[in-house]
């Protein structure tokens, strides 16, 4: 259990983190979501034990990072935005020095580098210089370097910023397996579809207060009303106000209803009926994108 | 911290432009101004030799400095410095990891520097150990002088420029391209206040006067005094440099 308490966070006038408490189970994935500039970096460096000076506590199982700072950060492995590598050298020599800061030598070292490297495809990399690598490559490697000294908590500050789907596909069964082997996941994102995929539950973040927490489907029954979705140039808002409550989402809109199946079929009977010809037509699942918007009043992708 | 001294090792003897600044460009001065003061009939060659060798060796040590500048902007502005603190490592042995290979590469290049003046100009070398003793207080000094600028500068470029003030401006007023005797009492005065200066009359007194540790216990105190100025400073600078590093 990882119990973040009370956690505020100044940088001159400005209030980076405003009484941030929350828990996360052992085991699972927490996602912690906001939009640029919301805190989670400040936060996340926090978690990592890289900013020391904060107001408040963590607790991490047993250890308190006020006074246990260094048995918590073997016990962690920090994945930052930036990829953190030493360019000139080769992955080996990165995982050996990564493998040396936690503690690993000898044989324990190269068979946890060889394990790494399988793990994250660049086997047949590892003699290779990372000035030579694409930028994917190089996002793997930077995780490789945080998993060589086998932590128990993962810490993921945007790990897929400007990668291509191929290594953002890699870099997600990475996380698919770190769950399966029951390291607790704190992973950082603005990409709500990420989250979703990969987070049981979350944080919802802005301007350096905790907005929401919990379990991603607690969450997304409290907040997302079912609705549906329809889209067309014949398709008018007072038409669909007789429907339910509407509101715009993109080119189309949004329909909420209390029994959305028995609405669909009134609006297709409408359709019909009035020779109208939607270009979409759909039952719309509630994201986490929809809660950010309820919780704030602003889309995420936009602040 | 052997990790990190050994990464930073290895990255740094990759680095063509050490070379160059460390053993090419020093030679190249060395070898012109003993031809051109070898002809000055005031001199004899020993005094000559005595003072460029030892005061180009001085001089250049402390642009050792452009390659630690270099070398610590870049680690924090590619977020090395915060990924680092996300570690184990403590900031003294992270410190001490950087800093030992430069200490390193400055003894060599002082040791390739003196055997190019005894094998080429027959150099005296005098008390072996006293010679040893003031290398080593003077890469401590230029290192952790390079380590404060380091941590303290905001760019590569102001790192540059304060480091060939520090160096150009020390070796005039210090004395290592004319000897101090010659300059006014002013700057004789102030020559006494840079490292430059006791830095060559500490290898003055080894050299040309055989000079042991006894004779040179004064200037090996005050160098090693400055370094470890430069050490505590870039030590309680250290959480404005991690503040500032990307992550």
């Amino acid at each position: 259990m990882i119990s973040i308490e009370n956690i505020s966070k100044q940088y001159e006038a400005i209030k980076a983190l405003n009484h941030i408490s929350f828990k996360i189970d052992e085991g699972t994935c927490f996602g912690l979501v906001g939009p640029n500039g919301a805190g989670k970096s400040t936060l996340m460096k926090i978690l990592s034990g890289i900013l020391l000076d904060f107001n408040g506590d963590i607790h991490v199982k047993d250890w308190k990072v006020s006074t246990d700072r260094i048995k918590i950060k073997q016990q962690i492995g920090y994945i930052p935005q930036e990829i953190c590598l030493e360019e000139t050298l080769t992955a080996q020599d990165n995982l050996i020095l990564f493998g040396n800061l936690y503690g690993l030598k000898g044989k324990e070292l190269q068979i946890r580098m060889e394990e790494v490297l399988q793990q994250i495809g660049l086997k047949d990399r590892a003699k290779d210089k990372v000035i030579t690598f694409s930028g994917g490559m190089k996002r793997r490697l930077n995780i490789g370097c945080a998993l060589l000294h086998k932590p128990s908590i993962v810490i993921m500050d945007e790990p897929t910023v400007g990668i291509d789907p191929q290594s953002r596909n890699s870099i997600f069964s990475i996380i698919h397996q770190l769950k399966a082997e029951g390291s607790t996941i704190i992973y950082s994102s603005h990409y709500m579809e990420e989250v979703e995929q990969l987070c049981d539950s979350i944080g919802l973040i802005d301007k350096g207060k905790l907005m929401e927490f919990g379990r991603m489907e607690e969450l997304l029954e409290k907040y997302a009303k079912p609705s549906l979705f329809i889209s067309g140039e014949s398709i008018e808002t007072e038409m669909l106000q007789r429907f339910g409550e509407v509101e715009s989402k993109g080119h189309g809109y949004l329909l909420n209803s209390e029994q959305p199946l028995l609405t669909l079929e009134n609006l297709v009977t409408h359709c019909r009926e009035h020779s109208l010809e939607p270009r979409r037509l759909e039952l719309y699942h509630p994201r986490l994108e929809d809660i950010f918007f309820n919780l704030t009043g602003t889309q995420l992708r936009d602040s | 911290m052997w990790a990190i001294a050994r990464t930073e090792l290895k990255k740094t003897i990759q680095d063509k432009g050490l070379w160059f600044w460390t053993f090419v460009l020093p030679v190249i001065f060395i070898v012109a101004f003993v031809a051109i003061f070898s002809g000055d009939e005031s001199q004899s060659y020993k005094e000559v030799v005595t003072q460029i060798i030892p005061g180009y060796t001085i001089m250049f040590a402390f642009f050792i400095m452009i390659s630690m500048v270099i070398a610590f902007v870049k680690d924090r502005e590619r977020g090395m410095v915060a990924r680092i603190a996300s570690t184990p490592l403590s900031t003294h042995h992270y410190f001490f990891g950087k800093w030992l290979p430069f200490i390193i590469i400055v003894l060599i290049q002082i040791a390739v520097l003196f055997g190019f003046g005894v094998v080429v100009y027959d150099l005296p070398l005098g008390n072996p150990l006293a010679l040893i003793l003031l290398s080593l207080a003077l890469a401590f000094i230029v290192t952790g002088w390079g380590m404060a600028m380091a941590v303290i500068v905001k760019t590569e470029n102001m790192g540059i420029a304060l480091t060939q003030i520090l160096a150009l401006g020390g070796a005039l007023l210090g004395g290592l391209w004319m000897p101090v005797e010659f300059m006014p009492e002013v700057v004789q005065n102030i020559s006494k206040a840079l490292p430059q200066y006791w830095a060559l009359q500490g290898y003055k007194e080894v050299i040309l006067s055989s000079g042991g540790i006894a004779d040179i216990w004064l200037n090996m105190l005050i160098l090693v005094l400055a370094g470890l100025a430069g050490g505590v400073i870039a030590l309680l600078s250290y959480p404005r440099f991690l503040r500032q590093s990307r992550s």
